[in-house]
């Protein structure tokens, strides 16, 4: 009997064995979940298409509608799991909940020496504490030189049109920046149409609110690390909203609101107010990220309106506030974006073919047509140089375009390749010096001219190495949620109040009722992060 | 003690007997209510065991390893929350003023309508002031924001009137926050809520209103005592709903447009449930929160009821 | 004489007051109404990029149907359509029918079950599981997940609906019934034929309720059918459109992205142009249905 039954085992193992290998050849169909929202690709799909050709995949999408979390609950806990599972912002959640297949079992330099070599430098950032991985950076892992053409990120923005004014100055400082600002607005109040200039703007709603709380750690000369100062030596960690070094900031802010440079409404305005006041060209200056206004640059720049628009500038507290000599460090080194991308989930039939897939689509011929497209036809090769009309470019912003010729569900979380290619082409089409140079319009080429630089980032010092820890703005704040639920909302109710102040006398009452409130989630802030932080450099 | 028991002994097989004949009597009765009973037990009442999740430190780290059960913890956070009692007084005071602002004003429209003898135009304005139901509260409130900043429509109209010296900061300041919820619920949905009072006066017999132009009545005591009372019952049952209601205040909208200056008067139950339940995971806490307006729900209900009733006026139940 | 002459006039003129004080108000209360749809429909014809600047009124400043172009030249979106009207139509008679069955049972002073099921029924609306228990319940005991009928059984029935047709079915006179019970009908027959025709301004009524809410619905896709594209409804499409634009909107934009001034469709016209679209095929269907509860014949004529 036992013998019978190992026999019949044995029998099952080869005949699945035997199917495994033919699955290989056999054409099928991936699920996949995307966490987040995207659009369907068309039936004829041309990249889709090469795919199928070429490892006999089709995949049947399913993108992020509604929330997140609540979709991924669902999914967890009625098992309910695709092939390829990319968990957004939230994909600690699949890990936690063991939905995930460990990575590393499959990878090897042998098999898969692309993936192998990918993440090798990085291995022992991205991989979890018993030494598994479960995804692969779908972004952030740099081959050869990192490409900045511009500031992406923070940064303090200033209409180019108040530079040109003043004679294209050099402006570093905070108080450079304000007196300037002051000085534009008291020469001209109205712009070309009679409507009144508003000095600085501060986008303080919801998650947007880093414009208002984040400001002082790059005035102190530090990258982004969201609601932390970090010095970089002892990696010690401090909340620094609340500290002295953060207070002449929010007193200058003050100072502004009293001279009438900041309106009230700037505190209750939503994203879409913002947007539209920024784009009708009457603000000269905020603090925000680039990509955060894109709307606005859109609108200014099809209204040729390319003197309202925003040069990005690292400004730092000059001398005088008595911190020292500051130098500026707005641009960081690329963060691998740990724990997103694609993971592959245990209901999957075929991991190998999964793995095998991301493999093949990280080689150079396939990474090519992922972010470029097809020779030919999407861009072309001038000595040497892969290079896009405007036309092929802008089409690559349009979406019925995009679904029916490029793979962008796929292409997103996957492994990709970016920096710069061995030859010295640009992995993205965006960093291609010559593409982002044809884009450029005549009033931006003068603007720089006149400053002497090729590219917007040339404001700003080189980025510098990434630290240890990454970005500090990543780390995942659920374990401490309500109390950091807290800690930002006493930000946002106090800070509006200090810097609406009437006087000097209520500002230091704000002040002072401000750093008492929020002392103690700061502290729980303060510690969680600190423990975070040693965390992540193996302390 | 002794003579009820007797007299149950000797009543018991009677009642029964006729409870059978009662029911056998009213089977249609009962073919056309009781599928509908057990359909509301299968996808009203059975998933009710995920209430259990409230005693339970549900989130979902545990989800499938199985929580724990932690008691009465979820209630005792949230009620020693000062932020949480806060949202319990806006949202009773909030859906306390849609209420009555809602009802007079869609059963004022619903008079004004039908007392139009122009067909066309009746049905026009109909129309028309429904429309707005459909738009999504995003724009809406988009438009309202736009409307009451400084430099806005009203802010402008009543400094030209001589109101105001200086413009009022609407949308900064917690005391005008209920009345601007008030006034945008009326705006979106006083056409959509008079539908029901419109079709409820369809039912009211045109003989009454000819009685009682004969008698002599004015329009607006052909109002008073006869279109009033044609629709008393439909407005009791629906007060009594709403009545029980009162624990939903609306999320959307005061998630929109509230901000952190006015949190105080802005946040309501569903809004503090979503920030320190839902959006972390928390669906323990969450789901205790449901069960307490549940709760609290069901007992306004009844109390409601219970009014009705001594009045001698139409009830739910 | 005189004293009557004098009452008439005084008669006459306030009737012509009345109408007309009613008329004026009623026309302002259609224009500040009509203002947020028109600007909305203004906003969805406008150009995107051009929108995002705000203060467009009632007419579009730079028009293009850039964002309608987004919305229905994908091609899934006439299947998505067929789905949302299958779902909304069959929803809407099975629910009416159900509802306004149970509500005359409930309406009878006689029926024995009346308080207890009453009851029951009330309690829906007060009391809810929460979504896990309810997801767990349709799409791994009953299966329904990823199939059409998603759409249908868990929604056959509202207890709101429910009391608004038993409310007017207790105003109708009790004689009606009481005539046809003593020529012999049982109750589903004295329901069918005699009770649901008298009812029909307010099954209209509950008719567009449960129809609009029906025809909504996105969030039953999202959770039940997210993963199968042939079963998408149009909402769930115009949703999924929304929340793309809004992604690409936030997403890291490279640097060379924000120098190509292409027009495009943004959030703000899309949501426009999204209202615009789902709420069209309602306007169309509305008039049919107003017919039956704006004009109160029906009644009038069986009385008369």
């Amino acid at each position: 009997m036992r013998k019978l039954i190992a026999t019949l085992l044995a029998l099952v193992m080869v005949l699945s064995v035997a199917s495994f290998a033919m699955a290989d050849e056999e054409p099928i169909v991936v699920t996949v979940f995307r966490g987040d929202p995207g659009d369907q690709p068309t039936s004829d799909n041309k990249i889709y298409k090469l795919i199928e050709e070429e490892f006999g995949i089709t995949f049947e999408i399913e993108f992020l509608a509604g929330d997140l979390d609540e979709t991924l609950g669902t999914k967890l806990i009625g098992e309910d799991y695709p092939d390829l599972f990319d968990g957004g912002n939230s994909a600690e959640k699949l890990i936690n909940a063991g939905a995930l297949i460990n990575l590393l079992d499959y990878i090897s330099e042998e098999k898969t020496p692309n993936l192998y070599n990918h993440i090798k430098d990085i291995k022992d950032d991205i991989v979890d504490a018993e030494g598994n991985l479960y995804i692969i950076p779908n972004y952030g892992i740099t081959y050869n030189a990192q490409i900045q053409n511009a500031c992406n990120g923070p940064a303090f923005f200033l209409q180019k049109q108040v530079l040109e004014w003043a004679g294209y100055p050099q402006v570093k400082t905070l108080n450079e920046y304000f007196d300037l600002i002051e000085k534009f607005i008291a020469a001209n109040p109205v712009d070309e149409n009679g409507n009144p200039y508003e000095g600085f703007a501060i986008l303080c709603e919801g998650w947007r609110h880093f414009c208002l709380i984040n400001p002082v750690q790059h005035l102190m000369g530090q990258p982004n690390e969201g609601e932390v100062f970090i010095n970089r030596e002892t990696a010690e960690v401090e909340t620094f909203i609340n500290k002295d070094y953060a207070k002449p900031y929010y007193k200058k802010l003050n100072e502004m609101f009293n001279k009438g440079l900041i309106n009230k409404d700037t505190f209750v305005m939503n994203y879409d107010q913002y947007i539209a006041k920024l784009s009708s060209g009457t603000v000269l200056g905020m603090f925000d990220q680039t990509w955060d206004f894109g709307p606005a640059t859109d609108a200014l720049n099809a209204a040729k309106m390319y003197k309202n628009t925003y040069i990005a500038l690292p400004l730092v507290y000059d001398e005088s506030y008595g911190f020292g000599v500051i130098s500026e460090q707005y641009l960081n080194g690329a963060v691998p974006n740990k724990d997103r991308g694609f993971g592959i989930s245990v209901n999957c039939e075929y991991p190998e073919r999964m793995i095998n897939l991301f493999e093949n689509l990280l080689s150079d011929k396939w990474q090519k047509i992922l972010q470029w497209g097809i020779e030919g036809e999407d861009y072309s090769v001038v000595d040497g140089r892969m290079v896009m009309t405007r036309e092929q470019y802008e089409q690559r912003s349009d979406a019925s375009w995009k679904m029916a010729n490029m793979a962008t569900a796929i292409w997103e979380s996957a492994p990709k390749k970016q920096g710069t290619q061995d030859d010295g082409n640009a992995w993205a089409p965006a960093d291609q010096g010559e593409i982002y140079f044809e884009l450029m319009n005549d009033y931006d080429k003068a603007f720089l001219a006149a400053y002497g630089y090729k590219k917007p980032a040339d404001f700003f010092n080189a980025p510098c190495e990434l630290a240890p820890w990454g970005e500090a703005w990543q780390i995942d704040k659920a374990p401490i949620n309500d109390d950091y639920n807290d800690f930002l909302l006493i930000q946002d109710q106090e800070l509006p109040k200090i810097i609406m102040s009437a006087d000097d006398a209520e500002f230091e009452a704000n002040w002072t009722a401000f750093v008492d409130r929020i002392a103690p989630s700061a502290a729980i802030h303060d510690e969680f992060m600190q423990a975070e932080v040693n965390k992540l450099i193996g302390k | 003690m002794n003579k009820t028991v007797v007299n149950n002994q000797v009543l018991l097989p009677k009642k029964k007997k006729k409870l059978w004949k009662t029911l056998w009597d009213q089977k249609y009765l009962l073919l056309m209510s009781v599928p509908m009973l057990l359909y509301v037990l299968l996808f009203n009442y059975y998933p009710m065991w995920g209430w259990r999740y409230a005693f339970q430190n549900l989130d979902l780290n545990t989800l499938k390893k199985g929580a724990d059960w932690i008691g009465f913890e979820n209630f005792v956070w949230l009620f020693g929350r000062e932020d949480f009692l806060m949202s319990i007084r806006n949202t009773l005071a909030m859906s306390l003023i849609n209420l009555v602002l809602g009802t007079t004003t869609s059963i004022l429209l619903a008079i004004l309508l039908n007392e139009v003898r122009t067909r066309a135009f009746k049905r026009t304005v109909q129309t028309v002031t429904y429309l707005p139901h459909f738009l999504s509260m995003v724009i809406v409130v988009g438009m309202a924001q736009n409307m009451f900043i400084s430099n806005g429509v009203v802010n402008t109209l009543l400094l030209k009137l001589g109101l105001i010296d200086e413009p009022l900061f609407f949308l900064g300041e917690g005391k005008y926050f209920w009345g601007l919820v008030g006034v945008i619920n009326v705006w979106k949905e006083v056409g959509w809520n008079s539908i029901i009072y419109i079709s409820t006066m369809t039912s009211i017999d045109p003989t009454l209103y000819e009685a009682a132009s004969i008698d002599g009545a004015g329009r607006f005591k052909r109002i008073l005592h006869v279109t009033l009372p044609g629709i008393k019952s439909t407005f009791v049952v629906l007060l009594i709903m709403n009545i029980g209601h009162l624990m939903e205040a609306g999320f959307e909208l005061q998630y929109l447009l509230g901000n952190p200056q006015v949190y105080d008067y802005s946040r309501t139950i569903d809004v503090f449930v979503m920030e320190y339940g839902i959006s972390n995971g928390k669906f323990g806490r969450a789901i205790a929160a449901g069960m307490f307006k549940s709760l609290v729900a069901i007992f306004l209900l009844f109390g409601a009821n219970f009014i009705a009733k001594k009045l001698d006026e139409d009830t739910l139940i | 004489m005189t004293a009557m002459t004098v009452k008439k006039k005084r008669g006459q003129k306030r009737d012509i007051v009345f109408p007309f004080v009613n008329g004026l108000i009623l026309c302002i209360l259609m224009f500040v109404t009509l203002y947020p749809v028109l600007n909305t429909v203004a906003i969805s014809f406008n150009d995107g990029t051009d929108a995002v600047r705000g203060g467009i009124g009632l007419w579009p400043r730079v028009f293009s149907t850039e964002a309608y172009k987004s919305l229905l030249t994908d091609e899934q979106i006439y299947n998505a359509f067929f789905i949302s009207v299958a779902r909304t139509v069959i929803t809407t008679v099975l629910n009416v029918v159900l509802t306004s069955m149970l509500a005359f049972a409930l309406s009878r002073k006689e029926y024995v079950l009346r308080g207890f099921i009453t009851l029951v029924m009330v309690l829906t609306m007060y009391v809810n599981a929460g979504l896990i228990p309810n997801y767990l319940l349709i799409s791994k005991t009953l299966k329904l997940s990823k199939t059409f009928w998603v759409y249908i059984i868990p929604t056959m029935f509202s207890c709101f609906n429910m009391i608004v047709i038993r409310t007017y079915i207790n105003g109708l006179p009790e004689a009606l019934a009481e005539s046809a019970r003593i020529d012999g009908a049982n109750d589903l027959r004295i329901f069918w034929q005699i009770i649901f025709p008298l009812c029909t301004p307010v099954l209209a009524t509950v008719a567009l309720f449960v129809a609009v809410g029906s025809w909504n619905q996105w969030f039953d896709t999202q959770l039940y059918n997210g993963s199968k594209k042939n079963l998408y409804t149009l909402q769930y499409l115009l949703k999924m459109k929304l929340a793309t634009s809004m992604q690409s909107m936030n997403a890291a934009n490279t640097s060379a992205d924000a120098l190509v001034n292409s027009t495009k469709s943004t959030p703000i016209t899309i949501r426009c142009a999204i209202t615009v679209v789902s709420a069209a095929p309602i306007l169309v269907v509305y008039p049919f249905l107003q017919r039956y509860f704006v004009t109160g014949m029906v009644l009038g004529g069986v009385k008369g």
